[in-house]
């Protein structure tokens, strides 16, 4: 019927008594990789954080409507199975809990979910090699504990295998690009666009332009004080890039 | 008499030496593996006694799973140099367990070695308490001793009381503590979550991840040479599903 996969209108957040996001539209089709930028303390991952479910804030008002489907009224985990994904800036270190096991448990609750059987071992095992392989993981990764002693590197690289092996429509990379050198970030964005099809989106969460020369954006969006002051083109990123983000401003 | 310049901050004066509690000896440089795992409606009580003697080690968990009430008193006497004790355990407590551990670890000569670690669920209506005492005798010079204690509290009513106690005469040695209750962490539920593992489970998960220090100290098959670490892996993960 149409391509749109997400549609933000007029979204208001806060975080305790502190308002984030004073209003945010957004809309992004299938196909579409949006970048969205700004300065610290802008919202950029209060937005992902709104969009995963974070139990910790709440939406004051505003919609947000995902494949047709009312993405406020879902838990996190149902976001999950529709189809959403986020590579945390920080992921969470599991101890005791093997990636492997991990893994199995995410895809197999979907499936569950579903009302599909538990995926067969074999197919399982092909699947986790498969997309180990896309993020360049030894086969030891499968039984390392989840995130657990992973330099910054490997923790962002196992979030986009985690990506791959979870397959969403519509991927959020929350600075998937801090504390990455250049070989990290080169394998963590050929990751991102060997994933990327025609019926796939992204959001590109970032401060820096460096993750954007790999994962070519779009449409770039301009988040500032808890609002998108411009949205364009490319040329967006070398107008930050050379005159930084003070010269976009709120327009009321 | 005469105290030594390097005795002159050792506290001789309140130190009274318990009786030696005898109960299972490790001798000879021998190395012993103990496992209890203690389930509702069985009477599989650990000692409470042990000796450990030079040059020999003792290594004993002690599992508690739900639907058991006890009070598991401990005593392990380090009686030779070189001895080493590693006391693990985990509770799992709900509905209206009471569990207890009451631990005394004492050094009673130098060069010794003693680690314990304890992690504990409360939930529904328990009372669970960690009692754990290290007594460093003036002459056990060198002794490393190290105590932890952590706890997760999954509802409001259920309560854990933890009371680390070191009381350490010599002044040449090394020993720390550290006891914590809380509760299941949401950061990691949330992240969990949003790879599409409901709460539920997620919480599950967690519980796994929390008791897993002490699952990995055991060996992987006992001195039959039968599974054991995952044998009891097993059984603590279906303990942990029916809380």
């Amino acid at each position: 019927m149409n391509d749109i996969l997400l549609e933000i209108k007029d979204l208001h957040a806060k975080a305790g008594d502190k308002e984030i996001l004073k209003g945010i539209d957004l809309t992004i089709r299938k196909g579409e990789i949006h970048a969205v930028m700004g300065p610290n303390g802008a919202g950029k991952s209060t937005l992902s954080a709104v969009l995963t479910g974070k139990p910790s804030y709440e939406v004051t008002s505003g919609s947000v409507t995902f494949m047709g489907q009312d993405l406020l009224a879902m838990k996190p985990e149902e976001r999950a199975w529709a189809g959403l994904f986020l590579s945390f800036q920080y992921p969470i270190e599991i101890p005791g809990v093997s990636i492997t096991n991990f893994m199995k448990t995410a895809i197999n609750s979907k499936r569950k979910a579903q009302g599909l059987e538990p995926m067969k071992a074999g197919e399982f095992l092909k699947l986790m090699k498969e997309k180990m392989a896309l993020v360049q993981m030894r086969a030891e990764f499968a039984k390392r504990e989840v995130n657990v002693g992973f330099s910054g590197g490997e923790k962002k690289r196992n979030e986009i295998f985690q990506m791959a092996m979870l397959d969403p429509s519509l991927a959020i990379l929350d600075e998937t690009d801090s504390g990455l050198d250049v070989d990290a970030l080169k394998i963590v964005a050929d990751g991102v666009n060997s994933l990327h099809t025609p019926e796939k989106s992204a959001i590109v969460i970032t401060h820096y332009q460096k993750l954007l020369e790999y994962v070519r954006p779009d449409i770039v969006h301009v988040l500032k004080a808890g609002r998108i002051v411009k949205t364009g083109g490319r040329e967006l990123i070398d107008m930050i890039e050379k005159d930084g983000f003070e010269q976009f401003h709120n327009n009321d | 008499m005469d105290i030594p310049m390097d005795r002159k901050n050792i506290d001789h004066g309140n130190y009274v030496a318990a009786p030696l509690s005898g109960g299972v000896r490790v001798e000879g440089g021998r190395s012993a593996r103990e496992i209890f795992i203690l389930r509702g409606g069985q009477d599989v009580v650990p000692p409470q006694c042990y000796t450990v003697e030079a040059g020999s080690i003792l290594d004993l968990t002690v599992i508690v799973l739900p639907g058991v009430s006890a009070r598991v008193p401990l005593t392990v006497d380090l009686l030779g140099e070189g001895a080493q004790a590693n006391l693990s355990g985990i509770f799992l407590s709900s509905g209206d367990d009471k569990v207890d551990f009451d631990i005394t670890m004492n050094h009673r000569v130098g060069k010794c070695k003693s680690t314990q670690l304890f992690n504990g669920v409360a939930a529904g209506n328990a009372r669970c308490g960690f009692f754990g005492r290290i007594v460093v005798a003036p002459d056990a010079q060198q002794t490393e001793a190290f105590q932890t204690n952590h706890n997760i509290l999954l509802g409001d009513e259920a309560k854990v009381e933890t009371k680390p106690r070191l009381e350490i005469y010599a002044d040449d040695v090394k020993c720390s503590h550290g006891a914590t209750i809380g509760k299941l962490n949401e950061e990691e539920q949330y992240y969990m979550r949003s790879r599409g593992i409901p709460e539920a489970e997620a919480k599950v998960l967690q519980m796994i991840s929390f008791v897993a220090p002490v699952i990995a100290s055991l060996p992987e098959t006992d001195a039959e040479g039968k599974p054991c670490r995952e044998a009891v892996a097993q059984a603590v993960e279906e303990a942990i599903r029916a809380i």
